[in-house]
Formats: C-alpha cells, sequence, structure tokens
C-alpha cells in the first residue's frame, strides 16, 4: 500500500511542478553589449533567435528545439526544464533564454549568481509569441528584424480573419490526449489560432490552457468538428465510444499538419491558413 | 442468512449498475435510457448508452469482482490480513510497463493496457523468484517482502523513466496510475469478462485446497495439499486477476484489501468459496459507488477513481492495523 | 504403522544430518513416544513423515508401502497429524475447523457427506471438545486450542496418528486427559505416535519409547528398558534418578540440582 500511495504522490508533484508556472522575466534592459554566446532553451524561444538572424550566436539549445532543422547543429545542452546548471555555466553564455516553469527557478536563480543573465519567456500564445520576438529582438540588437517579422505575421493573421469573416463560427473541440480525455480552454494557442481561422472552441469559456473532460460533457456541448493531429485521427475513428460524438458520425475529425500548428512559430499565419482551409472544407 | 446476504449484494450491484446508468454530463435522464436500451437506431442517446455508460458500468463490476476476489485469495494463501494485490508488486510491475509505453514511446508495440499486463506478469515473476527459500519453498513472509521490495524498485524505475519523457507522458503515466473506468470500451468489458471467468473459475475450483491452505504450510501438508505448489498456484492466479484489471482500468488500489475484511465477517465460518464470492459482489459494489462518487463529486470534471478508493482505503488500512495489533 | 529405516535427512547446507540412520515402528494397537534434547531431530522427524524434510537415505513406509508411494491426499487419510504450533489467521467455529479434517476425503466440489458428518461428530465428542463445537476459534484457551486440533486430526480417520508435543500449554489435568485419550486411541487399534518432553508421562503410557540424541537413535524399546538413569544422562548431559512408580510400576524421573 504505502509503496504505490507514495508513488502515486510523487509523481503528482512532478506533474505539478510542471504545470505550474514561475513568473516571466522579460527584462529588456539592454546589456553592456549585444550578446554574443546565447543558450537557448525552447523550441519556440530557438525559432525566433535564428529567424531574428542571430544562429551563429548560438552556443547551446535543448533537446526539443529542432525546428528549424539548421539548429541541429547547434550543441544539445539537455532538457528544457530543470537544465544542467553545471553544463550550463560551462558554455560562458551572456544570455539565457527559459521558459518559466517553476521548476526552472533553481537555474534561473543559480545562473543569475553566476552572473549571467536570464530572460524567461512563455510562448504559449500568439500574443506571447508576438511579445517573445520583440523581446529579443530588442535584447539581440535586431529591433529592425523583430519588427518586419511581427508585422507579416499580424497581417497574414489578419488577412486569414478577413478571409473568412462572413462564414458561420464552427464549434470546435481539440481532443488533445485520450487517457486521460484532455482539451484546451481559451488560453491556448490552437484556441486562439481556430478563432483566426473562422472557429470557435466548445471549451472557450474555460480559461485554462489546457483540462481535463468527460467526454459526455463534451457530448453536451456538441461541437461541429473535432480537431486533433493525424495520430489522433486514427485513434478516434478506432475507437467506437467516439461515435457518441455527433461530428464524428458525421465524419468530421479533422487533422491538422503537426509541424505546421503543433507549436507557435514565425509560419502562424501559415498555420492559421491552413485551419481555415480545413474548416471550409468541413462547412461544405 | 448468507444466502440473503449474497441476494442483497445481487440487489445493491444491479442497482448501482441501473443508477450508473442514469448519471452522465450529457444528461440523459434514466427513463430515456431505459428506452434506448431498446432501440435498435443508431441514436444519440443509444450511442452515450450503449458505447459509454453501459461498458463504464460493466467495467465497473468486472474490476471490483476480480479485485475483490484476487484480494480474498491472497490474504488466505499468505495468511495474512493486510495483504492486497498491490502490496505485492503486481502494481509496481503494471505501472512499470505503462510508464515505458507512454514514456519511452513503447506504446508503438502493443497497447498500453498490454505493456501493463506484462509488466504485471513480470513482476509477480520476479517476485515468486525472490520469496523462494533454499529449500525451493516459497512462505508466505517471503513472498510479502519480496512484494514489497519489487513494489520498490519498480517505483524507482517509474522514477527514472518519467524523469526523462514528455509532459504529456507523465499525464497519461499519472493518469493511468490513479485508476479510472472513463475510458471503457466494449473489447476491455469483453477482454476483463474473459479473465475473471477463467481465472475465477480456477479460484473457486481450488476453494476448498484455500480453506487448507489457509492454516499454515505445515498443516495444510498434514490434510493432504502439496502445500506450497498449491499457495503458488493460488498466488499467480490472483495476481494474473489483478494484472487484468490494472491492464483496462489502471491501479485501483485498496479494494482487494477491504472487501475480504467484510466478506470474511458475512461469511463467518471461514469457507473460501463463499468468501471467493461475496467479496467479488462486494468489489463490484463498492468499485461502482467509487466510480458514482468520482463521477459525481465534482461533475462535470470527474476524479481519478484510485483516488477515491485510497481515500476510503487508508483509514481502513490504519484502522485494521491497529486492531491486529 | 509407521516405520523409518535407517532414515537420514540432511538439510542443504548444514554440516551435519539432523537425523542418521533412524529406524523405529509405531505398530497399530501401541502408543509410541518420540523423546530427545531440543534439536535431537524429533520435529525433523515429523516434517519427513509429511514430506516436508530432505530425506537423504532411509526410508519411511507407511502400511508396509514407502511414504513417496502415496499422494498427497492418499496419505492424509492415513496419516494425520498435529503439528507443534499452528496460529488460525481467520477464525471460525470450532465444528467447521474439526471438518476441515475431511479434506482428504472430499474432491474439489462434492457435498458434505453422511460419513463427513459423522466423523466430525465422532472426533468433537473423542476429543471432548462437543460443547465447544459452536465457539469461535479465536476464542479458545490454549488447552482447548490443543484438544480441538486434535479433534481436527481425529476426523480425518487416519489409522495412524502423529502428535507433536500435543501437551505443551496444558496444566496437569489436561496433559494426563490427553495422554489417556492417546492411549485408548492406540487401544482401539491406531498406530499413535507421540512427541514429548513430559518423559514421567511417557513412561507411565507409552508402550515404546524411542530416544533420539544428535539425530541418532540412542535407544529404542519398552520405556522400563530406555528409561535407564545412565542412558537418560547421557542423552540429556544432565544428573538425574529413575526409581519406579510404587503404584503403577512405571519408570519414574527425578532430576537432580547440579549444586548442594
Amino acid at each position: 500500500m504505502s509503496a504505490s500511495s507514495f508513488r502515486k504522490l510523487r509523481v503528482l508533484l512532478v506533474v505539478a511542478a510542471l504545470t505550474n508556472g514561475c513568473g516571466e522575466r522579460r527584462d529588456t534592459t539592454p546589456l553592456p553589449a549585444a550578446p554574443q554566446r546565447v543558450v537557448s532553451l525552447g523550441p519556440g524561444a530557438t525559432e525566433i533567435v535564428v529567424a531574428l538572424g542571430a544562429m551563429e550566436r548560438l552556443v547551446g539549445r535543448s533537446r526539443w528545439d529542432t525546428w528549424p532543422d539548421t539548429v541541429r547543429v547547434i550543441p544539445e545542452v539537455g532538457d528544457a526544464i530543470r537544465p544542467s546548471i553545471e553544463r550550463l555555466v560551462a558554455l560562458r553564455p551572456d544570455l539565457v533564454i527559459v521558459y518559466p516553469a517553476i521548476d526552472n527557478a533553481p537555474a534561473i536563480e543559480a545562473l543569475e549568481r553566476a552572473g549571467i543573465r536570464v530572460v524567461a519567456l512563455r510562448i504559449d500564445s500568439v500574443k506571447e509569441f508576438l511579445v517573445a520576438v520583440d523581446t529579443l529582438g530588442t535584447l539581440l540588437g535586431a529591433r529592425q528584424t523583430a519588427d518586419s517579422i511581427g508585422s507579416v505575421i499580424r497581417g497574414r493573421l489578419d488577412s486569414v480573419r478577413a478571409a473568412v469573416q462572413g462564414d458561420d463560427r464552427l464549434r470546435v473541440f481539440f481532443p488533445v490526449w485520450d487517457q486521460p480525455l484532455m482539451t484546451l480552454g481559451a488560453g491556448s494557442y490552437l484556441s486562439e489560432l481556430v478563432d483566426a481561422a473562422g472557429g470557435v472552441n466548445v471549451y472557450a469559456d474555460e480559461a485554462m490552457p489546457s483540462l481535463y473532460v468527460a467526454l459526455e460533457d463534451v457530448i453536451r456541448r456538441d461541437p461541429d468538428v473535432v480537431l486533433t493531429t493525424p495520430k489522433g485521427r486514427e485513434r478516434i475513428l478506432a475507437n467506437t465510444r467516439w461515435r457518441a460524438l455527433r461530428a464524428v458520425r458525421e465524419g468530421r475529425v479533422l487533422a491538422y499538419d503537426t509541424l505546421l500548428v503543433s507549436q507557435p512559430s514565425t509560419r502562424l499565419g501559415e498555420a492559421a491558413a491552413s485551419l481555415a482551409v480545413l474548416l471550409s472544407g468541413a462547412r461544405r | 442468512m448468507l444466502v440473503r446476504a449474497v441476494w442483497v449484494l445481487v440487489l445493491l450491484v444491479t442497482g448501482l449498475v441501473v443508477l450508473s446508468l442514469g448519471v452522465g454530463a450529457a444528461g440523459l435522464p434514466l427513463a430515456e435510457v431505459w428506452r434506448t436500451l431498446w432501440d435498435s437506431a443508431e441514436t444519440p442517446a443509444r450511442l452515450i448508452v450503449w458505447e459509454l455508460r453501459l461498458p463504464r458500468a460493466l467495467l465497473g463490476v468486472l474490476v471490483g469482482a476480480a479485485l475483490g476476489a484476487s484480494g480474498a485469495t491472497l490474504q488466505a494463501t499468505l495468511r495474512n490480513a493486510l495483504a492486497e494485490p498491490y502490496l505485492l508488486g503486481v502494481s509496481g510491475g503494471a505501472a512499470v510497463g505503462a510508464v515505458m509505453a507512454a514514456g519511452l514511446g513503447f506504446a508503438g508495440l502493443g497497447t498500453l493496457a498490454t505493456w501493463a499486463f506484462a509488466g504485471a506478469l513480470v513482476a509477480v515473476g520476479v517476485v515468486l523468484m525472490l520469496g523462494r527459500d533454499r529449500q525451493g519453498a516459497r512462505p508466505p513472509a517471503s513472498l510479502l517482502m519480496a512484494g514489497v521490495v519489487t513494489g520498490a524498485f519498480a517505483n524507482a524505475v517509474i522514477m527514472v523513466v518519467l524523469a526523462q519523457s514528455t509532459p504529456t507522458a507523465q499525464r497519461n503515466a499519472l493518469w493511468w496510475m490513479m485508476g479510472s473506468l472513463s475510458a471503457a470500451r466494449w473489447s476491455d468489458v469483453a477482454g476483463l469478462a474473459l479473465a475473471v471467468a477463467v481465472l475465477g473459475a480456477g479460484l473457486l475450483h481450488m476453494a476448498r485446497s484455500l480453506d487448507v491452505i489457509a492454516l499454515g504450510g505445515d498443516t495444510a501438508a498434514s490434510l493432504g495439499e502439496a502445500s506450497e505448489r498449491v499457495a503458488m498456484r493460488l498466488f499467480v492466479l490472483a495476481s494474473l486477476l489483478a494484472a487484468a484489471t490494472v491492464a483496462t482500468a489502471g491501479l485501483v488500489g485498496f479494494v482487494g484489501l477491504m472487501v475480504p475484511h467484510l466478506a470474511r465477517a458475512v461469511v463467518r465460518d471461514g469457507n473460501s468459496r463463499r468468501t471467493l464470492v461475496v467479496a467479488a459482489l462486494g468489489g463490484s459494489a463498492l468499485v461502482l459507488l467509487a466510480d458514482l462518487a468520482a463521477r459525481t463529486l465534482r461533475a462535470p470534471a470527474e476524479l481519478p477513481l484510485g483516488a477515491v478508493t485510497a481515500l476510503l482505503g487508508v483509514p481502513f488500512f490504519l484502522w485494521q492495523l491497529r486492531r491486529n495489533r | 504403522m509407521i516405520e523409518s529405516r535407517e532414515l537420514t535427512v540432511r538439510y542443504p547446507g548444514s554440516d551435519r544430518p539432523a537425523l542418521s540412520e533412524v529406524t523405529l515402528q509405531a505398530a497399530r494397537g501401541q502408543l509410541t513416544a518420540l523423546v530427545g534434547p531440543n534439536g535431537s531431530g524429533k520435529s525433523t522427524f515429523v516434517r519427513a513423515l509429511l514430506g516436508r524434510a530432505p530425506v537423504t537415505g532411509g526410508s519411511l513406509r507407511l502400511d508396509d508401502r514407502s511414504l513417496v508411494e502415496y499422494g498427497d491426499r492418499e496419505r492424509a487419510r492415513r496419516l494425520a497429524v498435529v503439528l507443534q504450533r499452528e496460529e488460525p489467521v481467520f477464525p471460525m467455529t470450532v465444528r467447521d475447523y474439526v471438518a476441515l479434517g475431511r479434506h482428504p476425503w472430499r474432491g474439489a466440489w462434492g457435498p458434505v457427506t453422511a460419513a463427513d458428518t459423522t466423523a466430525v461428530e465422532a472426533a468433537l465428542h473423542d476429543a471432548d471438545v462437543a460443547a465447544l463445537a459452536t465457539r469461535r476459534t479465536d476464542t479458545l484457551s490454549g488447552g482447548e486450542w490443543q484438544r480441538v486440533r486434535i479433534a481436527r486430526a481425529l476426523a480425518q480417520e487416519a489409522p495412524a496418528l502423529v502428535l507433536d508435543e500435543p501437551t505443551t500449554f496444558l496444566d496437569i489435568a489436561h496433559e494426563m486427559d490427553c495422554f489417556e485419550l492417546l492411549a485408548s486411541l492406540a487401544r482401539h487399534g491406531r498406530a499413535v505416535l507421540v512427541v514429548s518432553h513430559q518423559l514421567n508421562l511417557v513412561a507411565r503410557f507409552a508402550d515404546r519409547v524411542g530416544l533420539l540424541s544428535s539425530g541418532t537413535l540412542a535407544a529404542f524399546g519398552e520405556p522400563g528398558a530406555v528409561m535407564r538413569g545412565e542412558i537418560l544422562e547421557q542423552v540429556y548431559r544432565w544428573p538425574l534418578v529413575v526409581s519406579r512408580d510404587p503404584a503403577v510400576g512405571a519408570p519414574t524421573l527425578v532430576p537432580l540440582r547440579r549444586h548442594r
């Protein structure tokens, strides 16, 4: 008994630690000189650094940062959460970009004690992505590039919005995981993206970025469309339970391009456009 | 008296199944549930009842019955009133299997359930191996110790695997370790029904031997049982039964601890066959009740079933521990 | 009848055998006692009868067949054993407990037969526990529990009965009761083998006595022949005086104080 309950408790703690955040740090006080040795821990941040034209200044990345492909040549330093502080310090960076997870608090503190500048950026939504572009543009001395990236993304999102103006807004359900059934709330990136693409999240009334739900509750909300990854689509079609959902019975389980849509990136506009195309297909 | 208790339990389980069919976020009243049971068209209501609620209720019946019977068998075999399936490494092994499937991406090679079941089997094998003494016998105390140690080791493996897997995998593993009936499918129901039927029949067949095994190794031998061999068979049957529930519903702890005690209090004459039947029915009732609580206490969100049974089970365990002193 | 022929038992990893070439018989109609100091191999002998000790030489025979030829159930129908200790985990009524003695006679499923009921009632009566039949096993005193266990062995209706120290925890009256019962069971045709430390009772009740010393049989025969001062002193390593009971003529044993 005791062994298993201890185990449950400890896993609970691990997961809690991963889902709670610590505060963001977006201090943009200019550094004495533009940083020359940058470690970026997180796919979004790393992509932004590359897009800002600062890839040659990257001396480390997390093992999850693999987009664009060219970043693979940069030395990988391990996880983005609870990174090895020793390893980071040994790289003698003048800037470290991390995700503001509570588990990263000790690393942030230790790096700052070692005199290394740390920025902690949450890049979970469209807005946060644009803010991160701005912040990193300032810090890396690439304001102009940052502004142009930002306006291109905004422009593309606006044109997608304009294109779907007047269409019925489809009610969308995102099953991000099926055991347990987990979906995204209003605060999520995918929710925002679908909003731009002419749909509305059936769980938009939930502020949390993600939440567990009962399948019967989804049935009650009766979405028009189920939007998921190609793998998720396969699992849903293989499981007869899902037929209790009207969208599934009527054949509207849509799969998005995982590479393009899964996380905020400089191709946000293209991602929104691809979802708009999917949704308009479902309207017919 | 006993016959009446069995009838009461059968009615209770039936009533709880009916109640379960009427509870759900989609808000389908019992009267409509009753109508849809006889519907042949694929209406939304019929789908909710047939694809979601009915398999869930039946899985609850089976998980409870399996855990109750497994616990009753293990307590008698190991002559320890505090033994339960999860104390004996079954849960640890199953959890390692599941976490490996979820965390290391082995899931492509079979479902998580298959991995959990395989993990439980490996753990039982390890416990049987560790629990042997020099003469090749497996005294209950050694099996118990081996189970606890195997569980602790499994715990360490889980921590190592989880430490390097993605948050999604961790979430999946956590959900699974807390037990739930929410993903019940007909294929799960059929698989577990088969396991309960076969393994349960095996246990019922061996029930008289179990009566004697519960008296201890030497005494059982004096009454004509090859005690260690028979005890091992019972141990394996009971472990497989628990592993089968773990593969379909995750870890639902303490049912196998609490229910056999209550069953023995009802049966009173120590007859294992009757205890097994009563424990199976009692297990079904307890799991259905716990699942109803898990679904309604914080609706529309669901509490993990294993957490609800643990909330009931831990005080019970402590009370037993004090009483046994 | 129970018979051992040059029985040798050696536990793996131990440097000397627990029993070495022990030859003795416990015949039907007789009460045979096995005595000896602690660790002399008495309980090993009982375990060997149950097939639970590693026999490395010689043989054990039951009614002129080697014991290993019997199936587990078959053996239990011919040989009932009451072990030194037994602690029940799950309480039940005395009658239900005694009924477990019918186990070797019952299949996996069959109903309780008239023969089962008769045997249980007879066993309750013979062991003088009929009055306890509806009591629960966790409410019995030490002496009651011993007699209930003997009743369970009697319900086995085996022609051979072995008891390992049945009078531990018993007061004088119950000790006497127990030996009277064993002697009467022997008189009615059973082969009864009792392991005991009660040398005086053994001397009075037993027809044959086997004396074990460090795994070997130091003497085997009638009490008068075995229970002699010089033999017992050597085996028990303690000074004692053996006299003859004036009333019954059995040897009586008085251990002496070593100093003064």
